[in-house]
């Protein structure tokens, strides 16, 4: 397949599976936009608004790992109630532009909440060119590392319930328990120490501290923050590569 | 004529099945290209294996299979250029309409989209799908949604088609309509590969035809072939009352409602007609159908496992 054709494809995916749901039903953006809000919500009413700022530039990190979620569950019901992936597999479509088109597709429903975010940050908090750089950059690599777990562990479900089981754990371990809505200080020593595991910390420390927010971010860490993140999303497209089942065993 | 598809001693051993348990077993077929080619067989004989196996969806586990010269173990990029597949039990994107599953296929597959206009236009005609066009799927019927997936694959640019019970669910007329779309495709030198549950389907449309049975291969080639193997290639029924100790010497014999049924060989059933017609009875005659070769086949297949069960498990309690 020669790369014009793969474009088309990418481009034909993020039709098929983003913009036409979204132009026949509307409500699929609300859904999207629910859960980081109400995060924000709920943070701002805890922290009577000190946590504002965090709420905002998490949410948007959260908006990224939603779009993994999503993306599990639609590739898993794909796969296994229509088989639209044995249709996929059986042409000349390859594994990387199907992920691609897939994931960019679901990046299409999040693209609301995304702006919600980045207006709440321009309207409240400080943008400048580096932060929205350093933004930016992280909800590429999140979006990323969230799309090729979601693509290996849809390859192996055997039926959508069991992203159901999955999907929240993941966001749990991901999403919750790091700092992404409130700084690493505010947390116990001992889970300072285990949200070291998770890479969204380091996703959240890069925002925050380009932001202004929580401790200062010195060179050294920003390059260590930079060196986890980019890695854990190699680790994960690696693993994409040689685990996920394309075609069955 | 040259083979599209070359099966060479294909097995395969699902990752949880139990030990010994073969979905294919030794399966070597020869595929001829720009034809119709029928696999037949009960549930789970392994045809849908053997199809996931050729269109690269499911990987072997002894042998290999050549599809258009490619090696489905090194070259499966080759193979994926060329080929479409409609699964069993596939169904379209509900959220789009008939035209859209069908143009976003093909443009999936890299076609341009003024091809993939006219190609879309073509097979909604000719499937008469043109009225549902704008209908989304979740609003139609089973019938109309499997059409649409079989116009889908026969728009493609592919030079083989896998159909697994495509026309599962289809009226008769429906049925017809996707016929003559897959025989147009086998007019154009394409290579269809078809299973099927409806025998009158296989017998229509194939020009050879393979019976796998337990992931064996059992019977294969046309269908004039497959007659000429089984043991008895004529039926004879008889309406009305004959003895049917005359008839167990000339071959099967079963009752049927206000008569009998004899499969035999050809001057066998010439011979008990006669004798039919001299005692003032209805016959019809002719030769074997599809249905009862595999009736035949399968039915001796099954005898001969359940024999050979019974025999294991006598030798079992013996040595116990």
């Amino acid at each position: 397949m020669s790369e014009r054709n793969r474009l088309r494809s990418v481009l034909t995916l993020v039709q098929l599976n983003g913009i036409i749901p979204i132009r026949t039903t509307p409500l699929y953006i609300l859904n999207t936009i629910a859960s980081p809000l109400s995060f924000l919500f709920f943070i701002f009413i805890v922290s009577r608004g000190s946590y504002l700022d965090y709420g905002i530039t998490g949410g948007m990190v959260l908006t990224m790992m939603t779009v993994g979620t999503s993306l599990q569950s639609d590739l898993t019901h794909y796969r296994h109630d229509l088989k639209f992936q044995d249709v996929v597999v059986a042409s000349p479509v390859e594994a990387p532009t199907y992920v691609t088109g897939m994931a960019l597709s679901e990046l299409v429903y999040s693209l609301p909440a995304l702006a919600v975010f980045v207006a709440l940050f321009v309207a409240l908090g400080h943008p400048t060119v580096v932060n929205l750089a350093v933004i930016s950059g992280v909800c590429v690599l999140v979006w990323a590392f969230a799309s090729a777990l979601a693509f290996t562990l849809a390859t192996y479900f055997q039926d959508v319930r069991e992203t159901f089981l999955f999907s929240p754990m993941i966001s749990l371990v991901l999403t919750v328990l790091p700092p992404v809505y409130y700084p690493l200080s505010a947390l116990p020593a001992w889970a300072q120490t285990a949200a070291l595991i998770s890479p969204t910390t380091y996703a959240a420390e890069l925002v925050q501290g380009s932001c202004g927010l929580g401790a200062p971010l010195t060179l050294s860490s920003a390059a260590v923050d930079w060196g986890v993140l980019i890695a854990f999303t190699a680790a994960l497209f690696l693993l994409a590569a040689v685990k996920a089942r394309w075609k069955e065993p | 004529m040259p083979s599209a598809i070359s099966s060479v001693h294909l097995g395969k051993t699902y990752p949880k099945a139990r030990p010994g348990k073969f979905a294919l077993d030794d399966l070597s077929l020869e595929i001829p290209t720009g034809r119709v080619y029928g696999l037949i067989g009960r549930n789970g004989a392994g045809k849908t294996t053997f199809v996931r196996i050729a269109a690269t969806q499911l990987a072997a586990t002894l042998g290999t299979v050549y599809v258009l010269g490619h090696d489905i173990r090194t070259e499966e990029r080759a193979i994926r250029t060329r080929i479409a597949c409609v699964p069993q039990e596939s169904r379209p994107l509900y959220f789009l309409n008939v035209e859209e599953v069908i143009y976003l296929y093909l443009k999936l597959r890299g076609l341009d989209p003024q091809d993939s206009r006219r190609r879309t236009n073509d097979v909604l005609s000719e499937l008469s799908l043109t009225s549902y066009r704008r209908v989304l799927v979740s609003r139609l019927s089973g019938g109309i949604r499997r059409r649409t997936m079989c116009a889908m694959v026969l728009a493609s640019d592919a030079d083989v088609l896998f159909l697994d019970e495509p026309t599962t669910g289809l009226d008769p007329i429906a049925r017809r309509e996707v016929w003559q779309a897959i025989r147009r495709a086998s007019r154009e030198n394409r290579t269809i590969v078809l299973t099927t549950h409806y025998l009158d389907e296989a017998e229509a449309l194939s020009s050879r035809l393979a019976l796998i049975e337990s992931g064996r291969l059992k019977l294969e080639g046309t269908p004039e072939d497959l007659r000429a193997r089984v043991r008895y290639p004529y039926r004879v029924t008889i309406q009305g009352s004959f003895p049917r100790e005359e008839l167990d010497s000339y071959g099967k014999v079963s009752e049927i409602e206000g008569g009998m049924l004899l499969f035999t060989r050809e001057q066998e059933a010439h011979e008990v007609a006669r004798r039919a017609l001299e005692r003032g009875l209805r016959i019809s005659m002719g030769p074997v159908s599809l249905e009862d070769i595999f009736l035949d086949v399968v039915g001796r297949s099954i005898e001969e496992d359940s024999e050979s069960s019974e025999k294991d498990e006598a030798t079992e309690e013996a040595s116990a």
